[in-house]
């Protein structure tokens, strides 16, 4: 093989200056989370003598010991766990039925009721928040599974891409398989949807992501320690405890909390790459 | 069990557009029937119509005596090979096959059997494993084709299923179909925009142009008597060449001067003719080069196309209208040759202002 097809021999000058602004942006990425990472590993005492001893050894792992053996992380995470997989798996049931019936079905008002949907997006949550914490606190939803899940549900964007992606699969599918005696529902089940898996990826993994992150509901509506999801008892231990037990052991928390969606993007990799490239093509 | 369909005055409106206008049309049983025409003409919805995934607005579709238009596409026990081949894209080859009868609980033995003759009848054996991504167009093709057999209906149903595949492979599986339609004995309908296709593979075809059926025939009778000037236009190539004429009665017959004042004898008996203004049609077949006493009329050739068995000589007349003529393969004329030209007149047609046809005798009795 030619030495000029590999290494940077045969690249150009344009494509180094990309490439090592590539690596300047990803070394700015990284930083942080090296930082975070570089203090959970070291002793409290010595961070509040020194902060430059995150240079150099001895580093410990008695920051996570402590965690395991003190904390409420993992009931928090178990909330995590609970309401990010429940609200993705319910998203993606209502957004892919959704998005069929709008791509598929002819039903009266079907585009003034898509419309309708889009008009969601353009709704902040914060604009109907204090209806929602009326009603849920009414409803006795608060400090429950259901009142931390039940508002992600609404999820326009949701029913847009799966609509949009429905939309996108030929008709002649549908036709071919109303011609092999399919019934609606099969049709849907056993031909539509496993075609549209990459937007289900990609849109379950923004779910769990959005909601694993989110801090915003579960402060208002999960007020209770054992109701915390990671987000909010990872912001409580800063309240009340940052000082008294030290930056590695808040570092290590963050860590903690950071871990799980680390592990998902590793997997999932492939289809987070697609599904925001897709989105920037668009 | 094989179909004859019947469709009797059917309508097809979308809005204020109407695509089909009060159409009849008897297929017989085991019959290779082809629809042609321009793209727009009706004839996809047509088809769609009769498999149910158009509906009926007014008439009637029958199979076999039974009215079907009211029953949903799987209760009407056809097959249909689309265009883009639909084949279920996360499927495996045999699992796309296989679909149709597994809706209706055929038993798994059975299946497997039939998905297995019909593999081994399209050489797709060693393609059952895989899925319509890792496929040619050609293969592709044969998959749709057997994903239609292994339900074994009473019609099979063809949506211009040639029309994606590369010209040399169009010819191959032209030839296939046609190799197919002769081991397994069914009513095929065939879609298409091609007159070769239809030529080559139909038993009769049904000529549709701007919502109407302008001619139902065997391919030679569509060739050598087209009901319309639109028929004479559409099917044949090069196309037809016409010209303005007036007509005179010669014992009884017409006889044709054309423009330049070349005159053509005719056995179409004149008093047959009705309207004012004619044009004469003629195939480029029947205009030849000629020599001394053979030539009807001459012409600068402007164009020269060599075919290989054929050259055909776009030859412009001396009162300006260009015809098209054939020579043989290996012709000496070049552009701008001064040519004689012999022109058939018993090998003609004649048309009117409205587009209807008339026929020489020997024609019509060939």
């Amino acid at each position: 093989m030619s030495s000029v097809s590999s290494g940077m021999i045969g690249r150009s000058t344009g494509d180094r200056i990309v490439l090592a602004l590539t690596i300047g942006m990803a070394i700015v990425m990284m930083a942080p989370i090296a930082w975070v990472v570089a203090l959970s590993l070291k002793d409290n005492k010595e961070l509040m003598t020194d902060m430059n001893s995150v240079f150099h050894a001895p580093y410990t792992i008695q920051n996570y010991i402590n965690i395991l053996a003190t904390s409420s992380v993992f009931r928090w995470i178990l909330n995590s766990v609970i309401v990010s997989g429940v609200l993705t798996i319910l998203t993606l049931v209502l957004s892919s039925l959704a998005g069929y019936g709008f791509a598929r079905l002819n039903f009266p008002f079907r585009n003034a009721l898509f419309v309708l949907v889009l008009l969601g997006l353009a709704v902040p949550e914060q604009a109907v928040l204090i209806a929602r914490h009326q009603l849920f606190s009414w409803l006795k939803f608060h400090n429950t599974y259901h009142g931390l899940i039940l508002p992600g549900l609404a999820a326009p964007f949701g029913v847009f891409l799966m609509t949009q992606y429905f939309r996108a699969i030929p008709r002649e599918l549908d036709e071919a398989a109303l011609l092999d005696n399919a019934s609606r529902f099969k049709i849907f089940w056993k031909v539509l949807l496993p075609l549209t898996l990459p937007a289900q990826a990609t849109l379950g993994i923004f779910t769990f992501l959005s909601s694993w992150n989110d801090y915003f509901w579960p402060l208002i509506s999960g007020t209770k320690k054992e109701m915390y999801t990671l987000t909010i008892g990872i912001a409580s231990t800063q309240t009340n405890f940052a000082q008294s037990e030290g930056l590695g052991f808040l570092m290590s928390q963050a860590v903690f909390a950071g871990a799980p969606i680390l592990i998902l993007y590793l997997f999932f990799q492939k289809y987070i790459v697609t599904a925001v490239s897709g989105a920037a093509v668009r | 069990m094989t179909a004859h369909i019947e469709i009797l005055n059917v309508s097809k409106r979308y809005g204020a557009l109407t695509v089909l206008d009060g159409l009849s049309l008897s297929i017989k049983a085991n019959e290779f029937m082809v629809f042609l025409g321009p793209s727009g003409c009706g004839k996809s919805t047509l088809l769609r119509m009769i498999a149910g995934l158009e509906s009926v607005d007014e008439g009637t579709i029958s199979i076999n005596g039974q009215r079907i238009d009211t029953l949903p596409p799987g209760k009407r026990d056809i097959a249909m090979v689309f265009q883009s081949y639909a084949l279920y894209p996360h499927m495996t080859v045999a699992d796309n096959m296989a679909f149709g009868l597994r809706n209706i609980n055929m038993p798994a033995d059975v299946i497997s059997a039939r998905v297995a003759e019909a593999a081994r009848m399209l050489e797709i054996t060693h393609l059952l494993e895989r899925k319509p991504g890792q496929l040619s167009g050609g293969q592709r093709q044969r998959v749709a084709i057997g994903r239609a057999i292994v339900k074994e209906p009473k019609a099979f149903l063809f949506d211009e299923p040639l029309s994606n595949l590369d010209a040399a492979l169009r010819v191959r599986t032209r030839v296939e179909l046609a190799q197919l339609r002769n081991r397994v004995r069914s009513t095929m309908v065939f879609v298409t925009h091609d007159q070769i296709e239809a030529m080559t593979l139909a038993d009769r075809i049904v000529v549709m142009n701007n919502r109407k059926i302008e001619q139902i025939g065997t391919p030679m009778e569509i060739y050598s008597q087209p009901a319309s000037r639109f028929v004479a236009t559409f099917v044949g190539s090069p196309t037809m060449n016409f010209l303005r004429v007036s007509l005179s009665n010669q014992n009884g017959f017409a006889r044709a001067t054309l423009p330049d004042g070349t005159e053509l004898q005719t056995s179409i008996p004149l008093e047959s003719i009705d309207g004012s203004e004619h044009s004469i049609g003629i195939r480029a077949e029947a205009i030849k080069r000629a020599n001394g006493a053979a030539a009807t009329t001459t012409g600068k050739v402007d164009v020269v196309e060599r075919l290989g068995d054929r050259t055909l000589l776009y030859t412009r007349l001396r009162e300006g209208s260009i015809i098209v003529a054939e020579d043989i393969g290996n012709s000496r004329v070049a552009i701008g040759d001064e040519i004689a030209l012999s022109l058939d007149g018993m090998r003609a047609h004649l048309f009117d202002s409205s587009g209807r046809a008339w026929h020489n005798q020997e024609a019509s009795h060939g």
